[in-house]
């Protein structure tokens, strides 16, 4: 809605007909003398020896499989072995044309991508930066057993440490790149710009594209390259991610030098099958795959159809695209052709295919089209092509035997270290907010929105204590806002996206006024893609960003369920704690609107292990909290509950004008009180306070808690609290069955049976969907339902009669599901 | 002849709003101003609009930026 882009009729409304750009299929024609000049006979040689290693290694993995045993190596590998045999001219044939600098994100179909690029970047770099690579590795482990395993130095010696380094991993070791924490589909190895693998199909799109955006914020050099299969045009998350890197703003409204497309190209290795399903013909639309770079842009994304057997048409079509994107001209679309030889994986019985359609492809292997040429040109010798078969043989065996060597390769001791794993869940590391200066465009003052919160009363009562209205005091919605801009000003790192965050501020005004005085790359309202906006703000801080995303509704968070669950929460851990991904996830809860815009989901997010959720109900918290999920390395979801945000503070005198931070993690008592303990979470903190007020009516002294935080959490206070009170009330909005609220009501029962005199109560709301506004109070759990449940339950003498519906029998309930 | 006065008001903003605040005046006190031209913006907590001006003529401001106003109260006369 920017007011800078007029929709005029007189324009939109004229007659016209779309051109789409031609898109090439099959188009180069370079004499292979030509390419050979171009590249050098040794950089061929070696790129041919570089798909030669890459088979052989393939070739390795699919024996353990079949037979338990290569070459004299007896090994049971357990893990997963999707094989690229035959479509290694992909792979090498875009190496070939990348910078070392240049980042790959792979598919699940990695090793060939992971290796080539690898072995590229292995080729170019100046030897003294990889004797720095490798002795930084795992301080020096992983080159230590590399030189013991094949005695050498320099870029041979490289490329052992690569090989061994991936295949440690694969065997889950603890010496691999990732601590055995990734393995086969996930390996990467970020120095020789190998980023993650991903083995959800086309997951790569939007981590690529939010790494893109970043080297673009950052300045600089290389490109990203999202790998992915053909089957991966069928993903919704892959087309929100070509989109998302060719928005119109990025060349209509950013200003340089951040303008333009982003560097991303998506590179389909289009094998034609998914497993079984047959991509042109069954399961898609298109008949070339590269005909939907044009429903994406009016550039089609440069999209081209090129040969995926033949390295030089691979290596020049990535060269030409690699230089589009340097010129701001991104995204780009290959379509690279090329068939898998090797099962999709090894329990393939290939009965999607005939012997005859095998057949015909095996004439068109990309070694042996590769060593023809080569040969044919005098740049080869006649067995010069088996002279690499036998040498990658002989390397490929030694680094086997390497890897599963126990003393060279450990494994990774559980046993020893039982919290090995949760170890590697967080870092939990901060970081400040940078003493920088101002990177505001234009003095706080200047903006009308922010004038408005300055005038604002700090504290939410009057002199005669009668509470002030949301127009007049700072509510929680400001405790955002101010938290948001404090940091945004301080921290070039840190850009946020997010559906109208710009002009409107967010659905909910939260980043309101932010739009004045923030350039666009550094606040953008993003497509409706929430798995696009969750993939980049991911891509984003693994690239050394920081980023907030908001999603307009936490009902949302289904359409980023891959994004949130696998990728967010995952790639610390799958990184042993190499990457860092200081994301925050806002998401607000809603109201009023409904089954699919009222559900609070925090118990959802608090169950994926990797995340940590936090459900402010306070203008102090909220800003204290927040301020704290921007410095955390960690990926933090905010919960924000659309009822809250207009609550302004009565716990506290005031909320400082000034940034500070509170602990994730550690729950506080807003009313103290020795006969029930009541630990709320989210809005439910202000039905238990009311709730609270009746009791003390009736005699019954409650101490509210507010949980504030549901991972981390600090149980300490709570089990003080059970120790004075003996009950224990847990209230929240999510509903209960297999809720964060069970959870906490469990553990305390565990940490603190001694001290209950019945067992605790957890009300949250009923397993079944929230209803409109007209009967929600049916379904949240009220002030009345509260001091029904304490009555009834805990103090029977102090007042029988239920005001509340809740007279229901939950064994009965579960029986039929609910 | 007496001049004719237009009145600037608060609008009805939804059932449930009562007031809002004057964000800010896109026009001075005392400027000439043609009618629907934006003139205020005002807002409340959920959202921020700016007002056209009833008529054209000239902008005297009633209430200044900051000021909180209750729905129908008068913002500003055009004359
Ligand atoms: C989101 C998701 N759905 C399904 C799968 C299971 N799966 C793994 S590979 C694959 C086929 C992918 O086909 P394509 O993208 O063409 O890549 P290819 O396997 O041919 O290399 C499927 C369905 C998955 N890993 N992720
Ligand atoms: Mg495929």
């Amino acid at each position: 809605m920017p007011k800078a882009l007029v929709i005029d009729p007189a324009v939109t409304r004229q007659r016209d007909s779309l051109a789409v750009p031609p898109i090439p299929v099959h188009a180069y024609d370079v004499p292979f003398a030509d390419a050979l000049t171009l590249h050098g006979a040794e950089t061929l040689r070696d790129a041919l020896r570089h798909m030669v290693l890459i088979r052989e290694f393939e070739s390795m993995l699919a024996s353990f499989k079949a037979t338990g045993a290569y070459r004299g190596v007896d090994y049971a590998y357990r893990g997963p072995a999707h094989l690229s045999i035959g479509q290694e001219g992909a792979a090498v044939g875009a190496a070939l044309a990348l910078a070392p600098e240049d980042y790959t994100f792979g598919s699940h179909r990695s090793h060939g991508e992971f290796l080539a690029k690898g072995l590229g970047a292995i080729a170019r770099l100046p030897e003294a930066e990889l004797d720095g690579i490798m002795a930084r590795q795992d301080g020096g482990r992983l080159r230590e057993a590399a030189e013991t395993a094949v005695a050498g130095e320099g870029r041979a010696l490289a490329e052992t440490f690569l090989m061994l380094g991936f295949l440690a991993e694969i065997f889950m070791r603890a010496t691999g790149f990732n601590g055995g924490m990734g393995g086969s589909m996930h390996a990467f190895f970020p120095p020789l710009g190998c980023y993650p693998n991903n083995a959800i199909v086309g997951a790569s799109a939007g981590i690529a594209t939010g790494a893109a955006l970043r080297r673009r914020l950052a300045g600089e050099a290389g490109i990203c390259v999202a790998h992915a299969g053909d089957g991966a045009t069928g993903c919704g998350p892959v087309w929100e991610a070509m989109n998302f890197a060719a928005m119109g703003q990025l060349s209509t409204l950013w200003e340089a030098p951040f303008d333009g497309g982003l560097p991303v190209l998506f590179f389909f290795t289009n094998n034609f099958y998914a497993m079984g399903g047959q991509t042109s013909g069954e399961t898609m639309g298109w008949d070339r795959l590269s005909r939907i770079g044009a429903g994406v842009a009016p550039n089609a994304l440069h999209a081209e159809t090129v040969d995926g057997t033949d390295v030089l048409a691979v290596a020049d079509a990535v060269a030409r695209k690699r230089a589009l994107l340097v010129d701001r001209q991104g995204p780009a679309l290959l379509d690279v052709e090329c068939y898998r030889i090797s099962g999709h994986s090894t329990t393939d019985a290939n009965a999607y295919r005939s012997r005859d359609e095998l057949k015909l492809w095996e004439a068109h292997d990309p070694i042996a089209r590769l060593a023809t040429s080569l040969i044919d040109a005098g740049a080869l010798a006649e067995d010069g092509l088996a002279a690499l078969e036998e040498e990658a043989g002989r390397r490929i065996e030694a680094v086997t035997r390497a890897a599963v060597d126990e003393a060279l390769s450990p494994s990774v001791d559980i046993v020893a270290h039982p919290v090995l794993i949760g170890d590697l869940m967080f870092s939990g590391g901060e970081t400040p907010v940078p003493d920088a200066p101002s990177t505001l465009t234009a003095p706080r003052e200047a903006s009308a929105a922010l004038r408005k919160l300055a005038r604002k009363s700090r504290a939410g009562r009057d002199a005669d204590g009668a509470p002030l209205s949301p127009m007049r005091a700072i509510t929680l919605r400001d405790g955002l806002t101010e938290a948001i801009l404090d940091r945004m000003e301080r921290d070039p790192r840190l850009a946020a996206w997010g559906e109208e965050l710009r002009e409107w501020g967010g659905a909910f005004g939260v980043t309101r006024g932010l739009s004045d005085v923030l350039p666009y790359h550094r606040l953008f309202n993003a497509p409706i893609s929430e798995a696009a906006i969750v993939a980049t703000a991911i891509g984003h801080a693994m690239a050394g960003g920081r980023s907030m995303v908001e999603l307009m509704y936490a009902d949302f968070i289904g359409r980023a369920g891959d994004e949130i669950f696998n990728q967010l929460a995952k790639w610390q851990a799958m990184s042993a704690g190499q990457l860092k991904l200081p994301v925050v996830l806002r998401a607000s809860v809603g109201s009023k609107y409904g089954a699919q815009h009222s559900q609070d989901w925090s118990a959802l997010i608090a169950h994926i292990p990797g995340l940590k959720v936090i459900y402010p109900a306070t203008p102090y918290d909220a800003k204290g909290l927040m301020a704290s999920a921007l410095a955390s390395d960690d990926p933090v979801v905010v919960f924000e509950s659309q009822r809250l945000y207009d609550r302004v503070e009565q716990f506290r005198h005031a909320v400082p004008a000034e940034s500070y931070t509170l602990p994730l993690g550690v729950p506080e008592v807003k009313r103290e009180g020795r006969d029930v303990t009541v630990l709320t979470i989210g809005p439910s903190l202000y039905p238990a306070l009311d709730a609270a007020r009746d009791l003390a009516a009736l005699g019954v002294a409650a101490e509210v808690i507010d949980a504030r935080s549901l991972v981390p959490f600090d149980y300490a206070p709570v089990l003080a609290s059970v120790a004075r009170t003996g009950h224990l009330l847990v209230v929240s909005e999510a509903s209960e069955r297999g809720s964060m609220a069970q959870t906490l009501a469990a553990t305390v029962t565990r940490h603190g049976f001694a001290s209950l005199k019945a067992a605790p109560i957890v009300l949250g709301a009923p397993n079944w969907i929230v209803p409109g506004a007209e009967m929600e109070t049916t379904y949240f759990p009220q002030a009345h339902d509260i001091v029904d449940a304490v009555t009834a339950e805990f103090y029977p003498d102090r007042k029988p009669n239920r005001r509340g519906v809740r007279d229901w029998d939950g064994l009965s309930l579960a029986r039929r599901g609910l | 002849m007496a001049q004719s006065v237009t009145v600037l008001l608060v609008p009805q903003l939804g059932t449930e709003v009562t007031e809002a605040e004057i964000t800010e005046w896109l026009m001075a006190d005392g400027e000439p101003v043609e009618a629907g031209e934006p003139v205020v913006n005002i807002s409340t907590t959920k959202m921020a609009m700016d007002l056209e001006a009833p008529a054209s003529g000239r902008l005297k401001i009633v209430m200044e930026e900051g000021e909180i106003a209750k729905v129908g109260d008068t913002l500003a006369e055009i004359s």
